[in-house]
């Protein structure tokens, strides 16, 4: 909700003229009524209409400052007949009404180059900017009337005091975490130029053969595309420019050339993805970074936990040796951080980047649930065992081999049965791990049903997962963890439940089955239902304050903890979650970082202000109706390896599209830019 | 099979077929500014939009698929009144200079002005001021420039240069060199093509002629075996001269692409006058002669002359370069089975596997360097080049570069066999001969690992890991004049024979391809030699400077062999007032025609040729890119041979200096060099490497010591250049660069500083 003077946005209309403030109706829309903490906007504007939260907003210079925006922004665009010469035309237009030069014939052409723009432009941002400026036509035509009337130009014209923030955005950038400009990649691909694709890619994201190939892709649940048809192949078009960059041998394609050194040095606490990206932008912004890293092999979870089927170690490994040519960038592995290090960091670097994830496998809450039972195997210790062989060669230590009674240097389960606990991505990599690793039987269990898992992780796993041999229950969960004398795992006691939906409409509940109760022979249970950080490292005197979950707290925006220059980033700040939201969290760290370290203040540019501002506002619209498009142009599908192909081995799965497929899909991108203007 | 209609008409399209390709082909008219039919939709200029029943809002026909059913209409008043718009937009601020603009008369955008009657303005916005830009042989406006972007994609796309780049800005967008202060790019001019307003030109035209004051004569390039269409286009000299002369080529762009070469090498004609006694002389030496040499930028038809000549007078016929294509062309037909090779550009265009062995194709023949990059671009091809010397214009489409020692070539192409063929081929072949194949021998003096090999085949599964789909291997020059050109060939036979690969031969001169399948050619020359463009003791000669003038190439009208087996016409552009080969026959009795074009329809039809006369020959391109040139030689089944393959031999060893002959980008022989814009002279290039090993520093003159005799140079270091063989360019030679071409390509020789006299 939203207190505005006036506002049109959609479909809706609020027209507060006239009215004393205290009866203003409110508009549904989270408008950026706050630019920021301490500076009120004065207005909004963008693709859908515009908002005015002050009465004495001088629109006709809104407008005006509008479509100079899209001129300054055409960068972005400037690439269709209509869009070059209209945007043109219609800031010129505009300006010239609001200087007080203006004739009516003059709002004619206005309304005719909108027309023109608005129908045959090749992206969103040429439709869409004129429709805000035909709206003040339409609602402010008595405004308009009098400056042409009087030949004066608008009240606040030539008042420098207000200043205009804009920011082009799409609803796929808009729902990345990592705000990646998709539509700019897209485009590298669909003019055939690679190199601009991967450029455009690495703006924000530095992961790009990693996120090409694992990422849940929330972008493409709001791809506009969908409206029409279904959503464009998103994710896996991402690869093809990185893949191009590998296979050519353009070693490397920075966005931007790096920043030369400028002295501040910054300690990273984990080279997984947050703390890899973190390096990466802080790097190019001229800033030293040594990253430590406890474990044997940089990477962090995408490394040790992301099976080699899913995220070959040599695609990833180029996404990690572009972080490390940058100058600057310094990376210590085997060392795990103490609370001790944290308080020499302080003392030896401008800032500190806790981006240590989180590695403890949550339990879950089975009677004789003991970490010491032979055959109980937490997640992240079973795939760091799997991943650590399969990618690196590295055995698994002594000691798990004597605990979890593997004869062999690495993981072979022949003749064992597994089962896991879980449904989100992590027990999915642990299954089908298992079956590569030669077991008998993998066998999941879930509390919730098939619906469900999809929606958690994505179809293309769970399916690949059950063409590979995994059987999973729905509906179930471990009630007992069944042990020998040897302290050996036997076999577990499983409940059965039942959906019972809410009459009042809410989430359905889980109800057990009386009765239902079944025992599953197994010799290994992973529980992979969650997992929490470990934050020993934090020293205790710093007090710095965590969240509800046990991560570290900050504010969401900045990213630094409530002790002034310790930053966190990745899922030590959030909790478990994507790579994409970690890349997303540290490269926005990242640049705070690097203005902290030179002024001690943490704080964000207007373009990250906007960005905030705008997954406020929420881009995407599910219900708006695509014109313009022919529908029934089918997504691309890429090739799979044959199932018997990959079940026995660390293969790649995904094959990628091929080149012709990547092409075509992205011809069905609709380049959905918006530009959005905030007046303060 | 996707039905719909347009406009009331039902069309059917292929699996992502677009609307508009759909329409062209049927032809019915959907007007565009940026659509050009090579490159993938450039989308800019929003002309083509139509309407489709129950869709809301204009469908942009270039880029969208039809899917079934749909009905699409192309025009309406709707549609009318919004590219009326589109074309008052591109209007805004368009110089109004159609007086003086090279492009006025055959401009897109005077045209659709028209077309949509926009005959006032009532737009406007502020001008701006944007210098005029210039690159050496094109010219760049920006101030007329419409960003369509063809010169943009065409350039990426087809050509593979990538050397410009839109800036953008809005309304202030321009083109601009990529990553660069000035243009620098291989001067195709395929921009300048493209350009449909007067933004792109080239310099050398500019000012010159209207465009509809010249004449057009189509053409077949006779600069490299590709022969490509192009259209020369003359008119008189000058006010008081009213001969005529060659202003500019321009080419069919939406589907043909044209070099640099063809399009500034034009001017190589020989003016000249009958010469009754140099005539006579001539007439006077073929009695005396007992062989004629010459070289392979001929006519299919004067070869054919040639060829009557030796059957009715019992001359020897000698061209060293294409009796050693000839050769390889049989050999290779000895264990393929065929009489012709079966790849061709379009399947170069469309393959997705490709092994390139033994050319410096970037400058040997542009044609197949653009097809390699059409293959890339779309199929994102595996393009692996083996070569001694890494072609740097290549480097962003080959995936894998393989370097091998000079002289190693057999090696190469026996490992490679080896490699590709499965157990069941070797068994027929005779297992013998691979149990005998010294692979760590082979791998060691050529310097091709055995590891390159494998990975070789790995990204040869990976890309067919479910499709089986094409493969193609270009041979090249290299190969042909290689001492073990023989046993080269067999294999090359073999691959294509037993493997999914088809194998193209790229012929090594314009018509090389036409003098192997028509003429007989000897091995040996006699006492008394008749030259024609070639050393003689009597010389007819096309550059002008022989014992008797002959036309030129764009003097002539006849057919050539080309690269795609096509028999490919071409026309006088320029009319030449001396004697012909024709009339030289006719003196002796060996010719009764009156014109070498009716030799066209007697060329030997066991060799593939079909007896069509001249004038019946198409030279044309259908609205849906199909090209319609001549007609295509008939592969022929040849009898497999019973001999068995060799086993390699000996590895030669190239140590000291060594010289790559290989002409520059933009020359091919000393018919380019005569081209006014294309004039300069062709240095010898090397590495630092070179420079070192050689002690030579950039700009020295040299004088080389070759088997040729002396040849002086101007030395030059090339940065982008690695390992220690140099690139000598001979198109500045004259007529000792037609004594060269038979020879193995690389040469041992001494290098000293030349001393100024």
């Amino acid at each position: 909700m939203s207190r505005v003077y006036f506002s049109c946005w959609k479909d809706e209309l609020i027209d507060n003229r006239g009215k004393p403030k205290e009866e203003w109706q409110e508009s549904a829309y989270n408008f950026p009524e706050h630019y920021n903490v301490d500076q009120a906007s004065k207005a909004f504007i963008g693709w859908a209409g515009f908002a005015l939260f002050d009465e004495d907003v001088d629109v006709v210079k809104l407008g005006t400052e509008y479509a100079a925006q899209y001129q300054i922004y055409s960068e972005a665009c400037g690439r269709c007949a209509p869009g070059r010469w209209g945007g043109r035309i219609l800031y010129d237009l505009f300006d010239k009404i609001a200087r007080g030069e203006g004739e009516q014939s003059d709002v004619e052409h206005l309304k005719e180059v909108s027309r023109t723009m608005m129908e045959t432009s090749k992206c969103e941002i040429g439709r869409t900017v004129p429709k805000p400026l035909l709206d003040i036509l339409t609602y402010f035509k008595d405004e308009i009337d009098a400056l042409i009337e009087n030949k004066k130009p608008s009240k606040y014209y030539n008042d420098p005091s207000v200043s205009y923030i804009a920011k082009v955005t799409a609803p796929c950038m808009d729902a990345c975490p990592s705000h990646v400009d998709i539509p700019a990649y897209i485009e590298g691909v669909r003019d055939l130029r690679y190199d601009d694709s991967l450029l455009a890619t690495r703006k924000t994201m530095p992961l790009a053969h990693t996120c090409g190939r694992v990422c849940p892709h929330p972008c493409e649940e709001e791809c506009r595309r969908a409206n029409l048809d279904e959503p464009i192949s998103i994710m896996e078009l991402k690869r093809i420019g990185a893949d191009f960059e590998d296979e050519h041998s353009l070693f490397w394609l920075h966005p931007y050339k790096q920043k030369p050194l400028n002295g501040k040095k910054v300690a990273i606490v984990g080279a997984g993805p947050a703390g890899l990206t973190g390096a990466y932008y802080l790097a190019m912004e001229g800033v030293a970074c040594d990253i430590y890293e406890e474990l044997p092999v940089l990477g962090g979870e995408v490394a040790v936990g992301v099976p080699e089927y899913r995220m070959p170690v040599k695609k990833y490994n180029k996404d990690i040796e572009l972080v490390n040519s940058l100058d600057g960038v310094h990376f210590i592995t085997g060392k795990r951080v103490t609370a001790e290090d944290m308080r020499r960091f302080e003392k030896e670097y401008d800032a500190i980047l806790v981006a240590s994830g989180t590695r403890i496998s949550k339990k879950i809450r089975a009677k004789n649930e003991r970490d010491e039972i032979k055959g109980y195997w937490p997640a992240i210790n079973f795939l760091d065992c799997i991943n650590l062989y399969v990618k690196y060669g590295i055995p698994v230590p002594e000691e798990i081999r004597k605990k979890q009674k593997l004869d062999k240097e690495y993981v072979d389960l022949s003749g064992k049965t597994l089962v896991c606990v879980g449904g989100g991505f992590t027990s999915m990599d642990v299954v089908r791990c298992a079956i590569r690793a030669n077991a008998k039987k993998v066998i999941m269990l879930y509390r919730r049903d098939e619906a469900t898992i999809i929606r958690n992780t994505t179809y293309e796993e769970y399916h690949e997962a059950v063409e590979e041999g995994v059987e999973f229950i729905f509906y179930s969960a471990v009630e007992e963890i069944i042990t020998d004398e040897e302290d050996n795992l036997k076999a577990l006691k499983v409940n059965r439940f039942e959906l019972i939906p809410d009459p009042n409409g809410g989430r359905p509940q889980l109800k057990k089955i009386e009765g239902a109760d079944f025992i599953i022979e197994c010799d290994y249970l992973v529980p992979a239902v969650s997992q929490s950080a470990d934050l020993s490292h934090l020293p205790e005197e710093w007090n710095i304050e965590l969240t509800s979950w046990g991560t570290i707290k900050t504010d969401g925006k900045t990213y630094m903890s409530s002790k002034p220059g310790v930053f966190a980033a990745g899922d030590c700040e959030y909790g478990p979650m994507t790579i994409v939201n970690a890349v997303g969290q540290a490269k926005r760290a990242a640049s705070v970082m690097s203005r902290y370290v030179l002024t001690k203040e943490a704080n964000l540019t207007d373009d990250e202000i906007m960005e905030d501002h705008l997954r406020a506002l929420k881009v995407y619209d599910k219900k708006e109706k695509i014109k313009g498009w022919l529908p029934g142009l089918p997504r691309q599908v890429s090739l799979k390896l044959p199932v018997e192909e990959r079940k026995h081995s660390n293969k790649e799965v995904n094959l990628g599209l091929t080149q012709e497929q990547a092409i075509a899909e992205a011809e069905r991108c609709m380049r959905c830019y918006y530009i959005a203007m905030v007046a303060v | 099979m996707i039905k719909f209609s347009i406009d009331g008409k039902e069309v059917v399209a292929k699996r992502g077929e677009t609307i508009l390709q759909v329409a062209r082909r049927e032809g019915i008219y959907i007007p565009t500014m940026c659509y050009l039919s090579k490159v993938k939709p450039i989308e800019s200029c929003r002309l083509c939009v139509v309407e489709v029943e129950g869709v809301e809002g204009f469908v942009l026909s270039c880029q969208t698929p039809a899917t079934p059913d749909i009905k699409v209409r192309t025009d309406s008043q709707a549609l009318y009144t919004h590219r009326q718009n589109i074309m008052q937009l591109y209007d805004v601020n368009h110089p109004l200079e159609c007086g003086v603009c090279d492009k006025s008369g055959e401009c897109d955008l005077q045209n659709k002005t028209l077309e949509f009657r926009v005959d006032h303005q009532e737009f406007s916005a502020k001008d701006q001021y944007r210098p005029i830009q210039n690159w050496q042989y094109i010219q760049y406006d920006p101030s007329l420039c419409i960003l369509c972007e063809k010169c943009v994609h065409v350039c990426n796309e087809v050509i593979g240069d990538d050397a410009i780049e839109i800036e953008y800005g809005g309304y202030k967008s321009r083109i601009i060199p990529k990553d660069a202060p000035t243009l620098d790019c291989t001067f195709c001019g395929e921009c300048i093509a493209v350009c449909p307003v007067g933004a792109l030109i080239s310099s050398d035209f500019k000012y010159t002629s209207n465009a509809w004051e010249l004449r057009r004569v189509p053409a077949a390039c006779a600069h490299c075996s590709a022969a490509c269409h192009l259209y020369y286009e003359t008119k008189h000299s000058s006010i008081e001269n009213p001969q005529p002369k060659i202003y500019r080529v321009k080419n069919e762009f939406e589907f043909e692409t044209l070099c640099g070469a063809g399009r500034f090498g034009f001017d190589f004609e020989n003016r000249a006058q009958k010469d009754e006694e140099a005539f006579g002389r001539a007439l006077e030496a073929f009695e005396k002669a007992d062989t004629i040499r010459f070289s392979s930028f001929i006519t299919n038809e004067e070869a054919l002359i040639l060829q009557r000549l030796k059957e009715q007078k019992g001359y020897k016929l000698l061209n060293e370069e294409a009796r050693a294509y000839q050769k390889f062309l049989d050999e290779y037909a000895q264990t393929s089975g065929k009489t012709l090779y079966e790849a061709d550009l379009e399947r170069i265009e469309k393959s997705d596997f490709l092994i390139l062995v033994g050319s410096f194709v970037s400058s040997d023949n542009p044609a197949v360097r653009y097809a390699l990059t059409v293959s890339q671009k779309r199929q994102g091809s595996e393009i692996i080049n083996m070569h001694p010397i890494e072609d740097d214009l290549l480097k962003p489409v080959v995936t894998k570069f393989v370097k091998y020692e000079v002289g190693s070539e057999e090696a190469v192409l026996g490992m490679l066999l080896d490699g590709l063929l499965d157990e069941e081929a070797k068994e027929k072949i005779g297992k013998k001969w691979f149990e005998e194949l010294d692979i760590g021998y082979l791998s060691a003096e050529s310097s091709v690992g055995e590891e390159e090999i494998a990975d070789i085949l790995e990204r040869l599964q990976r890309q067919h890991r479910f499709k089986k789909d094409r493969c193609t291997l270009i041979l090249g020059e290299d190969l042909y004049t290689h001492p073990r050109a023989e046993n080269l060939a067999k294999l090359a036979g073999l691959i294509d024979r037993f493997t999914d690969f088809e194998v193209m031969l790229i012929p090594p001169k314009t018509n090389s391809l036409g003098v192997a399948l028509i003429c007989d050619l000897d091995e040996e020359g006699g006492e008394y030699t008749i030259g024609y463009n070639a050393k003689g003791d009597f010389v007819l000669s096309a550059l002008g400077d022989g014992d008797l003038d002959m036309p030129a190439l764009n003097q002539q009208e006849g057919t050539f062999t080309n690269i795609d087996k096509r028999v490919v016409p071409t026309n006088v552009a320029l009319p030449y007032e001396g004697y012909v080969l024709n009339d030289l026959a006719k003196a002796l009795g060996v010719s009764d025609k009156e014109y070498t074009i009716e030799f066209t329809k007697e060329l030997p039809q066991e060799k593939g040729y079909k007896p069509i006369d001249f004038d019946d020959l198409p030279n044309e391109f259908f609205n849906d890119g199909t090209e319609h040139r001549g007609y295509r030689l008939e592969n022929k089944k040849v009898n497999l041979s019973r001999k068995n393959i060799e086993p390699i031999a000996e590895l030669p060893e190239f140590n000291g200096t060594v010289l790559y002959r290989c002409e520059p980008v933009l020359q091919f022989s000393p018919f380019t060099h005569k081209a006014h814009q294309l004039h300069w002279p062709c240095a010898l290039v090397g590495s630092y490497q070179f420079s070192v090993a050689a002690k030579l520093e950039d700009g020295d003159e040299v004088v080389i010591h070759s088997k040729f005799g002396e040849i002086i140079k101007h030395f030059r270091i090339d940065p982008k250049l690695k390992g220690t063989v140099a690139l000598l360019g001979t198109s500045d030679l004259g007529v000792e660069y037609f004594a060269m071409q038979g020879n193995y390509r690389y040469e041992r020789v001494k290098i000293t500083k030349r001393v100024e006299p």
